[in-house]
């Protein structure tokens, strides 16, 4: 059995774990164009190399970020989200609602 | 007390089906079993045996607010994440995450004091929301100085009292469901107070006992923890 170290829990059987996806950065969805918002939801890198993927310890429900190496498979670090979300983000609402096409 | 049937309160544990025929107790507006036969449970309690505490009351909290919240109504907080601290009045408070706590009542107030943290609760400006846990998961209590080798056949994590001490959580898989453990002993007692998900926890009931068969454990009733 692989182990994961979550940072909450500490290292536990990866059966404990569900994979999240990559992680990306959202581009603020009001000013984006629909090119960027349709690469942010449906598009995924998929490099080979060291990457920062979600991941989630099921027991607790608690959702943290791994670098991992997906060529090894090596995980190099997990951490809270926290170092990644360290403030507030107020989207600010779109001036004109578009017209949606269609 | 003999005459009491779980098939006459509204609210039932999950579990009322397997305890046909046990003695039951009143427990606010359900009932508890206090005793399954006319066997001793004393000697069982200190081997190896499980307790059904699914009817009594838990809650929880969770918000950057909670800890201060649940301080004012005179809690005393664990410090870090994955740990729990018994209060005065035996009720438990375990912290499962920066801002998440899981509050677990007394038998000596039948859950009384829980009880009241669920129903006063009031959405305001506060970061501090409710988290009802009666209905989501079951509450077993594993007793015993069995109980880490019991577990050791169902789960991962090493329970034995000296990587796992009193006070200590795990969230984690037992039997491959997601548990709470919490080391709740004491040296006179040595107890697991676990929670899962309480559709599930026929199951999970039946795995407990079915790993406790070797060390001769078996069900108890709260009598043989009051008395």
């Amino acid at each position: 059995m692989k182990i994961l170290t979550c940072p909450l829990n500490g290292p536990r059987n990866i059966s404990e774990f569900t994979y999240g996806g990559e992680f990306k950065r959202m581009p603020d969805p009001a000013r984006c164009s629909d090119l960027e918002w349709a690469d942010y939801v449906f598009n995924s890198d998929n490099a080979a190399g060291v990457v920062v993927e979600w991941w989630l310890h099921n027991a607790s429900s608690y959702w943290f970020l791994a670098e991992r190496h997906t060529v090894s498979d090596q995980v190099l670090r997990t951490f809270d989200p926290k170092e990644v979300f360290d403030r507030r983000i107020d989207f600010a609402a779109p001036a004109t609602i578009p017209e949606i096409a269609g | 007390m003999s005459s009491l049937k779980a098939e006459d309160f509204i609210e039932r544990s999950p579990l009322y089906p397997l305890q046909q025929g046990a003695r039951l107790a009143t427990l606010a507006h359900s009932s508890i079993v206090a005793r399954y036969g006319e066997k001793e449970e004393h000697a069982l309690l200190q081997r190896c045996a499980l307790i059904d505490l699914s009817n009594l009351p838990r809650v929880g909290f969770r918000g950057s607010d909670s800890a201060a919240y649940l301080q004012a109504r005179g809690y005393c907080l664990p410090e870090q994440p994955n740990q729990a601290v018994r209060q005065q009045d035996g009720c438990l408070v375990a912290r499962l995450s920066q801002s998440e706590y899981l509050l677990l009542g007394s038998l000596h107030d039948l859950g009384a004091r829980i009880a009241v943290e669920e129903s006063r609760w009031e959405q305001d400006d506060q970061r501090n929301y409710l988290l009802p846990r009666q209905d989501s998961h079951a509450w077993l209590q594993l007793t015993g100085n069995r109980s880490a080798e019991v577990m050791a056949k169902l789960c991962g994590v090493d329970l034995r009292a000296r990587a796992f001490a009193s006070g200590a959580v795990a969230q984690t898989s037992a039997a491959r469901i997601n548990v709470i453990v919490i080391n709740a002993g004491s040296q006179a007692l040595p107890a697991l107070q676990i929670l899962c998900d309480r559709a599930s926890v026929q199951y999970f009931w039946g795995a407990l006992l079915d790993a406790m068969d070797e060390f001769g454990g078996g069900p108890v009733g709260i009598d043989a923890l009051l008395d």
